[in-house]
């Protein structure tokens, strides 16, 4: 090879140039039977590739062990240490093992206790932390309780509080335990409390818990699954859960 | 299941099978290939939140990358990979014809050992171009060279890869 622009027919064949670079090498390779032949080599090897060679797909026992590690590092956080190893000696089990304890993963985990107090929590501070929290903002419930229709199956109460130091400040949607929620969020002093709301499908809820620093209440009424978070203190989470409840439906 | 989970199940998992190709032409053996993905998936799923968005798969890679060099840190390395029929699914076309499919069968196995004899830095990029058809700023990206680095190394491997290819091939299959 002794053209010098070998590099730019490359990247040219590759569709890395674009504008003037692509008209440009165009040029070139009109003029130069070195970079033609390149051209008709790369094309022929590349589709030789593409067509001929071995791309391989992950096995579905890899596939299995893999959620196998996953969930069990989920539940690494928040599970006594007797069922952590449990899960350990499960998930570093291969073939038949793996995939029966992946499945019973599946099957004795829906959303426990731990893992929903977690997720929630979790969702929480995510949210904090990205500049997320808020997708609709505002104080007013006639803004705030409509927007939610259309994007969750539940329609959430979302009364202002502002009276009793509580003020609205507005909603979002999240994922949780594989529901969609409605989140309203609220504002108390410096603290932000987000409420989540979602379909209540008969399963149980978690008691109140304490994670990091963050409180989580939770509580069904009617058909829907509540529960409340924020650093707040305890006692003011439990005065707004208070307030919440005894708000008709 | 939270939402970390979630996201990660969304955009990085999807990436599941460029991840074990990429392992599958690195590592010596399928069964090496299964542990540095399963590994990489675990330090992908730890260092999550320190992906920020984007198209996770050339991150992906990377660690799937690093895992790989890691594994073959305390052992020595042997410059070719196993070949495909010792194990694992090869994804090729479903061609209805039985002769040309074995035509074509045959003419893989022979491309994936000439492939699998390449030197390690030349297949790398090679794989990630033809195979997972990814851009140069990605390849750079997972195999931690510069682009100009990549530019060269996949002139010089296809190159190389030819070269061998047109030595073997019969006349008329070209």
């Amino acid at each position: 090879m002794s053209c010098v622009e070998t590099l730019r027919t490359q990247a040219y064949l590759d569709g890395e140039l674009d504008g003037t670079a692509a008209s440009e090498a165009e040029r070139h390779i009109e003029t130069c039977l070195e970079c033609q032949q390149l051209c008709a080599d790369v094309a022929h090897l590349s589709d030789a590739l593409r067509r001929d060679a071995s791309r391989h797909r992950a096995p579905d026992v890899l596939r299995a062990r893999i959620v196998a590690r996953l969930d069990a590092e989920d539940s690494r956080h928040v599970v006594p240490f007797a069922r952590r190893s449990f899960w350990f000696g499960a998930a570093s089990g291969t073939g038949i093992s793996a995939i029966a304890a992946s499945v019973a993963v599946m099957l004795l985990l829906p959303p426990s206790a731990a893992t929903l107090a977690q997720a929630i929590t979790d969702d929480h501070t995510s949210a904090l932390a990205s500049g997320h929290l808020i997708q609709i903002a505002s104080s007013n419930h006639h803004v705030v309780k409509p927007w939610f229709a259309g994007r969750v199956d539940v329609s959430p109460p979302a009364t202002d509080f502002a009276a009793q130091g509580f003020p609205l400040a507005g909603g979002r949607v999240d994922e949780i335990a594989g529901a969609r929620a409605a989140v309203v969020v609220y504002r108390h002093g410096r603290h932000v409390i987000d409420l989540f709301v979602w379909p209540d499908h008969g399963s149980m809820l978690p008691g109140n818990a304490t994670r990091h620093g963050y409180h989580v209440l939770f509580w069904k009424s009617g058909d829907l699954d509540f529960a409340a978070v924020s650093d707040t203190e305890r006692s003011e989470l439990e005065k707004f859960v208070g307030l919440v409840r005894s708000q008709p439906e | 299941m939270d939402t970390r989970r979630q996201r990660f199940e969304a955009q990085a998992l999807p990436h599941l099978d460029a991840a074990y190709n990429l392992a599958r032409w690195l590592a010596r053996s399928p069964a090496d290939a299964e542990d540095i993905v399963q590994e990489a998936m675990l330090r992908a799923y730890r260092a999550f939140d320190g992906f920020r968005g984007g198209d996770a798969r050339p991150w992906l890679l990377a660690i799937v990358r690093n895992c790989w060099r890691s594994a073959g840190a305390d052992t020595k390395r042997r410059n070719h990979v196993a070949l495909p029929e010792e194990g694992g699914v090869a994804l090729t076309s479903d061609e209805p014809d039985p002769e040309a499919r074995a035509a074509q069968a045959s003419e893989g196995r022979r491309l994936d050992g000439l492939i699998a004899l390449l030197p390690n830095e030349f297949r790398e990029v090679l794989i990630l171009r033809e195979m997972e058809d990814m851009s140069y700023r990605e390849i750079a990206e997972v195999t931690g060279a510069p682009i100009g680095t990549v530019m060269s190394r996949l002139a010089r491997g296809r190159a190389m890869l030819r070269e061998r290819w047109l030595q073997e091939v019969p006349h008329e299959l070209r």
